[in-house]
């Protein structure tokens, strides 16, 4: 598993989308452990204080109807592996997001770069693990496991659970 | 000789016809003129200046969210025309090579259709 480690960057998707036109292979992660600029679909922004989990995978090359299963897939998971680890019921709000205790713990982005064809296409997790407070215009819309746990999450066990989960979707899906 | 067909939802509106002893085959707006040669190959005779006139389609239905080219803007590969909110993923649709911007086809919070043309380049 390839993954890049970065302190703070613009966004996770915008870097995985130029590493991905420079040539960076399939599956490559990009992580970073601040957002400055993250965002969501429509260009709404992603709260992405230190703590929270923010990553982009590169996805191989695929036809735009298996882009949009793995984006819907994403989402479930993500709801998956937090019930297993955690023991709390998520809810899925179709597509994008997942929620829990009825605000937003997950937010997912896909998106594709088409010429003739599709060019490249990543698709942007970002999980409220650790987030310690939301402000004041997000705290009734979001919440992060640690705030409806009580405790630490370990985002490393969290990451890879799910990029290997999403790998195994993503080749049953195109074969 | 006029019809119809339906590729991939799209309906193209084709002409055909005979002048002396070239075919001209229109489709849509964009017309080609097939005749035969000194050795009787069937070759492209000429073609109006609109057939060098390619569009940019979308390849998905969706929402136009944002519009960043201009009519009469020269581009180069890869630059960025707009983006369509669709499937919900949001799509950026790019130059594949050089080219100048003739027309656009569409407008921002415009719903478009997969087949449907967005821009038209010189």
């Amino acid at each position: 598993m390839q993954i890049e480690n970065f302190k703070s960057i613009s966004s996770t998707n915008q870097k995985a989308k130029e590493m991905s036109s420079l040539g960076v292979a399939p599956w490559t992660v990009v992580v970073s452990d601040v957002q400055e600029n993250g965002y969501g679909r429509k260009g709404e922004s992603w709260y992405s204080p230190l703590g929270g989990l923010y990553f982009s995978i590169i996805l191989p090359h695929g036809n735009i109807d298996d882009l949009q299963i793995i984006t819907i897939l994403a989402a479930f998971i993500v709801a998956k592996t937090i019930k297993e680890f955690f023991n709390v019921e998520p809810l899925i709000k179709l597509p994008n997001d997942v929620l829990l205790n009825g605000k937003k713990v997950c937010g997912i982005l896909t998106e594709n770069v088409i010429g003739s064809d599709v060019k490249l296409s990543v698709i942007g997790i970002g999980i409220n693990t650790n987030t310690e407070s939301f402000p004041l215009e997000l705290k009734d819309i979001a919440t992060s496991l640690k705030i409806e746990l009580g405790r630490e999450v370990d985002n490393r066990e969290l990451l890879e659970k799910i990029i290997n989960e999403l790998k195994n979707q993503f080749k049953t899906i195109s074969e | 000789m006029d019809f119809k067909i339906k590729i991939k939802n799209k309906e193209h509106h084709i002409e055909l016809k005979e002048n002396g002893g070239a075919v001209k085959v229109k489709v849509g707006e964009k017309e080609f003129v097939f005749g035969k040669n000194k050795e009787g190959l069937i070759t492209t005779q000429s073609a109006k200046k609109d057939s060098l006139n390619k569009e940019v389609i979308s390849s998905l239905s969706g929402v136009v969210t944002n519009v960043f080219v201009k009519e009469g803007e020269s581009v180069g590969t890869g630059k960025k025309f707009l983006t369509l909110s669709a499937m919900k993923m949001e799509n950026e649709i790019v130059a594949e090579n050089d080219c100048k911007i003739k027309k656009i086809l569409v407008k921002e919070n415009q719903q478009v259709k997969e087949g449907e043309g967005l821009i038209i380049l010189e």
